[in-house]
C-alpha cells in the first residue's frame, strides 16, 4: 500500500504502538538545526544557499540522493548561482548528511572548506562564507558579481581603496560594476569588515 | 510533549521560526541578531550560521509584515517568508487579512500604487497598460468570497515527507473577500487572438541574488475566462497587505496559490502554456503515482484545481467540554472545481458516519461551513473525523498521494478533544 503512512496505517490495522508514535513525534517535533553539518561541501552548500534560504530548509529535510539532485536542478532554475562544477559537490554533500535512506556520517570540520585558496580552515575564507559573499564572488571568475581579482585589479594604487571597498560591502549598491545590485551589509562587524577589505586588495 | 493523536499522520514542526523570533529582531532595532546571534548546539557552536543579507531596499522587512499578522500565525521559514495559523483559529465565516496565510517564493516587494502598472501584450490585438484607478474606472467591479490555498498545504503530512515548506494538514489557505475586476474583462479590451492557449501572470518580487528567476506561471484559457477569476486589489474590502500582492494580483480561485500571481504587472497571451521554472520544475505531479520517496518522473503535469478537502475548525484540538452538554462541532469544507455536496463527521475513528449540517449557499468558491450538534454522553477522550464529498462523487481520502513534491495533501482532518464529567 504505497502513499500509506506509518501514522495512517497504524490507525488503520489498530495495532498502534502509542509509545513508538511518541517516539515519532518528538523526533519530528526538534528544532532543525540552524548550521549546516560541517562536512565535505558543507562550506560550498551554505555559500550557495544561505544567500537566499535558513539553513533549516535543509536541516529538517531528509531526502533520497534523486530528490536533492531534482532540488538542486529546480533551485538553479530558479537562479541560484551555482556553477555546473559545484553541483556534483553539494550533491554528495546533501545526499550524504541529509539522506532519508542512510544515516550521517561524524561531522568533519577539516573537510568544510571549499577551493577560494587552498587550505579549509582559512579565517578569511570562513568569513567569506559565512557573510554569504562567496554566493555571488569567487576568487578569479565572475559569478553573479566581479570576482576577487577584479576588485584587487581596480583598486591598485587607490590610497583610498580599504575605505572605499568597506563602504561598498557595508551599504550595498550598484552602478560601479554594472546594474546587478550588491545587497547592503550593515550587520557585519568592523573586525571582520577589515580583515576582508585587506584580503581582497591582496588579490592582484 | 505534543499530543500525536490529536491530528494523526501530522507532526508541523512548531518550533523552529515564531513569531517570537520576528519580534526578537525588532526589538533588536534593526540589527539583524536573531539568526545569526542564534545559540546553537554541540560541535556547530563556534562557527557561526551564514548571516542572511539585510533587508534590501524596496523590500518589506518580515517583522513588518508579521508585525499585520496575529500571534496565532506560525512562521514554517523566514527566507522565504511563509507562515499560517492552525484549524482552529480559522472558525471564521471568512477569513480576515490578519489570518490569511503567507508564501513567499522571494522577497516582499514595497510597490507604489501610484506608479504600478499592468500591461496586457502577447497575442492580443492591442497592448494595454492601466494603472488600479484606471482599471477600477474601466471594468465592472466585482466582489467575491473564494478560496486560495498553496498547493503544498499539508505537506508535513506525506511520509516521508517531501523537501518544500511544512505545512501543516489545514496550513497554507483561507477564504476572503476579494475585490478587482475580471480577468476575461481585460482580456477582451485588449483582444485576445486566436490561437490563444494560456495566459501569464509575471509578479514583481524578487529575489536576494540578481539572478532569482522572475515568478511567472501561467493558466489556460477556459480559466482565464471564467468570471471569478479576477484582477484583484481589495481583500476584504482593504487594499492588498504588502505580502499579498499590493497593489494588484490575480485571483484565480480554487486554484493552487501559484495561479494567484502576486505583485502582477505583466499578463501575456500566449499560443501554450509558458516554460519556465514555475510551470516546469515546481507545481507538478506524477501523471502515474510513484512509490514515496522517488524523484519527479518525466511524465508530470502542473498542478491546477484543489481536490476535494475539509478541516475542524472547532472545537480545538484537546479543548475541554462538559458531559451531557451540547458542543456545536463546526469546520469548513471546498474543492478546487465543482461543490461539496456532503460532509459526514465521526466519532468512533470511521467505524460509522454522520451527516454534518452544510451551509450551501455563497459565492461559487468560497468554502462551506458545515456544523454538527455532538452531546458527550461518556466521559473521557473523544476524537471526531469530517469527511467531505463533492458533486463528483469524490471524497477525501484517509492518506492523499504521495507525490515528490508534497502536493494535494487533503487527507481526512482528526481532532481529539477531552469530555470531562
Amino acid at each position: 500500500m504505497t502513499g500509506v503512512t506509518s501514522e495512517g496505517f497504524c490507525w488503520l490495522t489498530g495495532i498502534l504502538a502509542a509509545a513508538s508514535l511518541v517516539a515519532v513525534a518528538l523526533a519530528q517535533d526538534a528544532e532543525p538545526s540552524k548550521t549546516l553539518i560541517p562536512g565535505k561541501g558543507s562550506d560550498l552548500a551554505t555559500a550557495r544557499c544561505a544567500t537566499c534560504h535558513d539553513a533549516q530548509h535543509i536541516t529538517r529535510a531528509k531526502l533520497s540522493r534523486g530528490e536533492w539532485e531534482y532540488n538542486i536542478r529546480n533551485m538553479i532554475e530558479r537562479g541560484a548561482p551555482i556553477a555546473p562544477g559545484e553541483i556534483p559537490v553539494i550533491l554528495e554533500y546533501l545526499a550524504t548528511y541529509y539522506n532519508r535512506d542512510s544515516p550521517a556520517p561524524a561531522p568533519d570540520p577539516s573537510a568544510a572548506g571549499f577551493g577560494m585558496d587552498a587550505g579549509g580552515g582559512d579565517p578569511v575564507q570562513q568569513l567569506l562564507n559565512a557573510n554569504a559573499c562567496a554566493a555571488c564572488h569567487t576568487l578569479d571568475k565572475r559569478v553573479v558579481g566581479p570576482s576577487f581579482r577584479e576588485f584587487a585589479a581596480k583598486y591598485a594604487g587607490d590610497g583610498e581603496a580599504p575605505a572605499k571597498l568597506a563602504r561598498k560591502i557595508k551599504d550595498g549598491g550598484s552602478g560601479t560594476w554594472g546594474s546587478v545590485p550588491m545587497p547592503p551589509n550593515a550587520a557585519i562587524s568592523e573586525t571582520d569588515l577589515g580583515q576582508i577589505v585587506g584580503w581582497i586588495l591582496q588579490q592582484r | 510533549m505534543s499530543n500525536p493523536s490529536k491530528e494523526w499522520g501530522v507532526n508541523p514542526p512548531r518550533t523552529e521560526l515564531t513569531r517570537r523570533g520576528f519580534m526578537t529582531r525588532v526589538a533588536g532595532a534593526g540589527a539583524a541578531v536573531a539568526l545569526s546571534g542564534v545559540p546553537v548546539q554541540g560541535w556547530t557552536q563556534d562557527k557561526p550560521a551564514a548571516k542572511p543579507p539585510t533587508d534590501p531596499p524596496g523590500t518589506v522587512p518580515n517583522p513588518g509584515v508579521m508585525a499585520e499578522k496575529v500571534p496565532e500565525m506560525q512562521a514554517h521559514s523566514e527566507r522565504p517568508l511563509t507562515g499560517s495559523v492552525p484549524a482552529e483559529h480559522h472558525n471564521y465565516a471568512v477569513t480576515p487579512n490578519d489570518r490569511m496565510f503567507i508564501r513567499n517564493n522571494h522577497l516582499t516587494p514595497d510597490l507604489d500604487a501610484g506608479k504600478h502598472r499592468l500591461t496586457v501584450k502577447g497575442l492580443v490585438d492591442r497592448e494595454l497598460a492601466y494603472s488600479v484607478d484606471e482599471l477600477r474606472k474601466s471594468f465592472k467591479v466585482v466582489t467575491t468570497q473564494a478560496m486560495l490555498e498553496c498547493a503544498g498545504s499539508g505537506r508535513a503530512s506525506f511520509v516521508p515527507r517531501p523537501s518544500g515548506t511544512p505545512w501543516s494538514p489545514t496550513g497554507g489557505m483561507g477564504c476572503p473577500r476579494w475585490t478587482g475586476v475580471r480577468l476575461r474583462d481585460v482580456l477582451a479590451a485588449a483582444g485576445v487572438k486566436a490561437g490563444a492557449v494560456h495566459v501569464a501572470g509575471q509578479g514583481g518580487d524578487f529575489g536576494v541574488v540578481a539572478t532569482a528567476a522572475p515568478v511567472i506561471r501561467s493558466i489556460p484559457m477556459a480559466k482565464a475566462m471564467e468570471e471569478h477569476t479576477l484582477i484583484a486589489w481589495d481583500m476584504n474590502e482593504k487594499p492588498l497587505p504588502k505580502v499579498h500582492g499590493y497593489p494588484l494580483r490575480l485571483m484565480v480561485p480554487g486554484w493552487v496559490g501559484s495561479a494567484s500571481t502576486k505583485w502582477l504587472h505583466t499578463l501575456t497571451v500566449l499560443d501554450a502554456p509558458f516554460k519556465g521554472t514555475y510551470m516546469d520544475g515546481s507545481y507538478r505531479i506524477p501523471r502515474v503515482p510513484v512509490k514515496p520517496g522517488e524523484k519527479m518522473p518525466p511524465d508530470a503535469v502542473i498542478t491546477e484545481a484543489w481536490p476535494v478537502k475539509s478541516m475542524i475548525t472547532h472545537p480545538a484540538p484537546d479543548a475541554t467540554v462538559k458531559l451531557g452538554r451540547p458542543v456545536l462541532i463546526e469546520g469548513r469544507a471546498w474543492v478546487g472545481e465543482g461543490a461539496v455536496d456532503r460532509v459526514d463527521l465521526s466519532f468512533n475513528e470511521g467505524a460509522s458516519w454522520q451527516p454534518a449540517a452544510i451551509n450551501t449557499g455563497g459565492d461559487k468558491y468560497a468554502w462551506r461551513i458545515f456544523s454538527f450538534e455532538y452531546v458527550p454522553k461518556t466521559p473521557g477522550y473523544v476524537t471526531v473525523l469530517a469527511r467531505a464529498r463533492d458533486d463528483k462523487g469524490s471524497l477525501q481520502p484517509i492518506v492523499s498521494t504521495w507525490n515528490p513534491l508534497g502536493y494535494f495533501w487533503n487527507g481526512i482532518h482528526r481532532v481529539g478533544f477531552v469530555v470531562e464529567a
